[in-house]
């Protein structure tokens, strides 16, 4: 069996070779190092680690709020995408180069500058503190910022995708019969689904491991405020190097398992249709 | 009637896309609206989808008002150039989809899919994606798709830009012999003027916003009305011709007799559109079996296949003014297409001198024939003959511009010093006095006089008026010629005199209908009409002092008063006039 195939480049054995080294030293090294870090425990010790109820407190919202996030993200970035492929307006470009704001910004200042707006006391926190809401060192606050990192991914993954339904689709349905929110729901979305499950996937992604500009706003509280990424930290400052990495090898596989669920139901989608045509 | 649409206009940014367009397609037709890329023939489709709005007119789907009704409500079929079809279904979804938006049963649908795509001969591609077709067979599916709904009437948009030629033919066969089957009404938009003859009823030509002529295939082939479709619909040869009394003109020699003899009428310059197979080439004129024109050298022999093709240029003795030959190209050597068997009788070479003949002369009825740059002096003429308004109808009429130097123009009673008379249309540049050097002119023979404004541009607005009914008739001919040219609207202003009063303004109304249908049905001219009471001249300044970017079009049939009436009219040059002088005693 070969893996060649006629190319129009030159040089698959260079190129092949180069990709297996670069992901071997920059990714999986780093991580088997990680899981070999973790198997020296003792077996007893790791479940003891991982399952504290501090953990699993932590790794509740790690990932509910990451997938809150995220979800947020792919309703909200599509109507953002939505607005800037579609409408000319005054402005479109500024508004577009601010999508990638959180991108630039340290995610630090993100949580220091979240914090400043929705504490107790700030422009917007002081407001929703009469209602009962408190956002800031609550959960709410961990997603907001969540949301916020991961804003970008979703917008930007559905962007192309949007400008590349073609305006012809929706006026053929049109004089088909097809009302608005059937154009939306027969038309534009199944052919911005595959987008949206990517968008998904890299927003919860980074949800996950986002660390600088939770702390900020979260508060900390463990079982309460916790996330998983600090709780690593907590273990590090301890020099708990085993207990780290075994909250890092759990953070791994549940974030493995989510994204290989994610990519399997999109293929899942692709060959949904393939059978179809047979 | 299964389409009406009554003066049809959409504007985009200010610019008429489609301009005044008034059309009747009868049930079962199939009709094929024809035009360079631009020429609003694909807004105009849209709009009878309702995918685009109009601004102004109607739009009738079999009696009913559909102006203002959405697409979705229409019940038409539409089939995009690109297909547009829905990459995610497969080709049964595909022509499913309307009959599910109507919540038909899916053993009703399953039914209807079966024979809509035997219909197209697609049996059994049901389940394909329609990226696993060809473009022809994904067109097809998109035909089948439009027809699902059974609708009234199907649209079609250039459905074969994107396929190649044997396909295309293909195609086009289905399609026609589908629409025959169903007895739809089609609608076809398409650049391409073979495809138009192979399929049309009816073709309607659009240039510019306009619909030009609309008619049966043949008939707007041997019988065009306007330059445009001449040239566009098939090659034509241009000339400037006489119409005198024994017939038509060319180059001082009389070729047609028969239809085109009016006895009788004064000679007057006429454009004669000549086709490529109508010219005659042979060794020597006795050698013609048409009439004989002239000599010319052969420029060019291009075969291509069961027809060869020449470029004759005429020897500069023979006085028969070319305008244009079929590609616009701006080259003036006459287009001749010959068969084998007139290939086979006398073959010809590049260089070769010949006997040019030509078999038959169609007159367009245009009253627009050519331009006359009259001045004082030559400098003068000539610079009023790069005017830019008068440049822009020139290039666009595809006609010329011949320089009159009149010394005396507009003093008192000398006489005319150039020689000859005043053919076509006579232009003279908007200075002090018009409206004497006018009236020096129209009593010397003039017919149609242009005054031009040095700085005025292709107007937005035609306002067309008469003063008596005798001037009505060429007053409408020319401004519809105009009309064709620019891309304006027509509005014509009636104006009674006195206060109005409901009995005179119901006679005016009526009126102003009479105008507008005859301007339609006679002159092809889709035109507005506006009512209004006073001082005719007053009325007149009033109204084209409103906005920019007018021009006046009117007739007159007697030049008592001239100078007074047209003095505030004309004195100061503000924007174009153009004079129609008819029916004078």
């Amino acid at each position: 069996m070969s893996f060649r195939k006629a190319s129009v480049l030159p040089g698959f054995g260079l190129t092949f070779g180069f990709t297996t080294f670069f992901l071997s030293a920059i990714v999986l090294l780093p991580l088997a190092a990680l899981v070999l870090s973790a198997a020296s425990m003792h077996w007893s010790d790791f479940v003891r680690v991982v399952s504290s109820p501090r953990a699993l407190g932590s790794y509740r919202l790690s990932f509910g709020a990451s997938l809150l996030a995220a979800t947020i993200n792919v309703v909200f970035g599509f109507i953002i995408a939505w607005t800037l492929v579609r409408y000319e307006f005054p402005g479109r470009k500024i508004i577009d180069a601010l999508i990638d704001m959180p991108f630039a910004l340290p995610t630090a200042v993100s949580g220091i500058a979240l914090t400043t707006v929705f504490a107790q006391n700030g422009w917007i926190g002081r407001y929703l503190e009469p209602l009962g809401v408190k956002v800031a060192y609550t959960w709410l606050g961990v997603t907001l910022a969540l949301t916020l990192i991961s804003m970008p991914f979703a917008v930007r993954a559905v962007q192309p995708a949007l400008q590349e339904v073609q305006h012809d689709l929706e006026e053929a349905a049109e004089t088909l019969g097809a009302g608005r929110l059937y154009i939306f729901w027969r038309i534009i979305l199944p052919t911005v689904l595959p987008a949206l499950l990517t968008g998904f996937t890299l927003a919860f992604a980074r949800a996950v491991g986002e660390y600088g500009s939770v702390i900020f706003i979260a508060g900390n509280l463990p079982m309460k405020t916790e996330i998983t990424p600090l709780l690593i930290v907590i273990h590090l400052e301890e020099f708990d190097y085993q207990g780290a990495a075994a909250l890092g090898v759990v953070m791994l596989a549940i974030s493995f398992v989510i994204l290989l669920a994610i990519n399997l139901l999109q293929a899942w989608g692709r060959r949904r249709h393939v059978r179809a045509a047979h | 009637m299964s389409i009406t649409l009554d003066q049809v206009t959409k504007h985009y940014g200010g610019v008429p896309v489609v301009n005044d367009v008034s059309l009747d397609i009868g049930d079962g037709e199939f009709f094929v609206l024809l035009g360079p890329s631009g020429s609003g023939k694909s807004t105009l489709l849209r709009a009878i989808a309702g995918l685009s709005g109009v601004d102004h007119g109607r739009i009738s789907l079999h009696g009913r008002d559909v102006t203002h009704v959405a697409a979705r409500k229409r019940g038409v079929g539409l089939v995009f150039q690109n297909y547009a079809l829905f990459h995610h279904m497969t080709v049964a979804d595909n022509i499913e989809f309307a009959l599910r938006v109507r919540h038909m049963r899916a053993r009703a649908r399953r039914q209807r899919r079966a024979e809509l795509l035997r219909l197209v001969a697609l049996e059994g591609m049901d389940n394909r994606l329609p990226a696993q077709l060809s473009g022809g067979q994904q067109q097809r599916v998109a035909v089948a798709r439009a027809l699902a709904h059974k609708p009234e009437v199907l649209l079609l948009d250039e459905p074969f830009g994107a396929l190649d030629a044997k396909i295309r033919e293909e195609l086009r066969r289905t399609i026609r012999e589908v629409q025959r089957e169903l007895g739809i009404t089609t609608v076809l938009v398409t650049h391409d003027q073979e495809e138009a003859f192979a399929m049309a009823d009816r073709i309607g030509i659009m240039n510019q916003g306009r619909l030009l002529e609309v008619g049966a295939p043949h008939e707007l082939y041997a019988r065009p009305a306007t330059r445009f479709v001449a040239t566009f619909l098939g090659a034509a040869n241009l000339f400037l011709a006489r119409r005198t009394p024994d017939g038509i003109q060319v180059g001082g020699k009389t070729m047609g007799g028969g239809a085109e003899r009016s006895p009788g009428a004064p000679e007057h310059e006429v454009v004669a559109v000549v086709r490529p197979e109508e010219v005659e080439v042979a060794a020597e004129r006795d050698a013609l079996s048409s009439r004989y024109l002239g000599h010319g050298v052969i420029d060019e022999v291009t075969f291509t296949g069961a027809l060869e093709r020449l470029r004759v240029r005429l020897d500069e003795a023979v006085p028969a003014p070319l305008l244009a030959s079929g590609d616009s190209d701006g080259s003036t050597a006459l287009q001749v297409t010959r068969t084998r068997l007139a290939h086979r009788g006398f073959e010809v070479r590049r260089g070769q001198s010949v006997a040019v003949g030509l078999r038959r002369v169609h007159v367009l009825p245009t009253p627009l024939s050519s331009f006359t740059a009259c001045a004082q002096s030559a400098p003068l003429a000539d610079a009023l003959s790069h005017q830019p308004l008068l440049a822009e109808l020139v290039a666009r009429m595809k006609t010329r511009v011949a320089l009159r130097v009149e010394p005396s123009l507009g003093v008192g009673d000398e006489p005319c010093q150039a020689q000859g008379e005043f053919f076509g249309t006579t232009v003279i540049a908007a200075e002090g006095d018009n409206a004497q050097r006018a009236e020096w002119l129209l009593r010397r023979g003039v017919k149609d006089l242009l005054v031009l404004p040095a700085h005025a541009a292709p107007p937005q607005r035609v306002l067309i008026h008469w003063m008596g009914e005798a001037a009505r008739s060429a007053t409408l001919a020319v401004s519809a010629s105009v009309v064709r040219h620019v891309s304006a609207e027509a509005v014509y202003v009636g104006i009674f005199p006195g206060r109005s009063d409901s009995e005179r303004h119901s006679h005016g109304m009526r009126e102003l209908l009479d105008a507008r249908s005859e301007a339609q049905a006679t002159h092809g001219l889709e035109m507005r009409t506006e009512l209004h009471f006073g001082d005719v001249a007053q009325e007149l300044t009033r109204r084209l002092a409103e906005a920019p970017a007018q021009m006046l079009i009117v007739g007159i049939t007697e030049l008592r008063h001239f100078a007074e009436s047209f003095r505030a009219l004309l004195d100061g040059g503000r924007w174009p006039v153009l004079i129609v002088q008819r029916g004078a005693a």
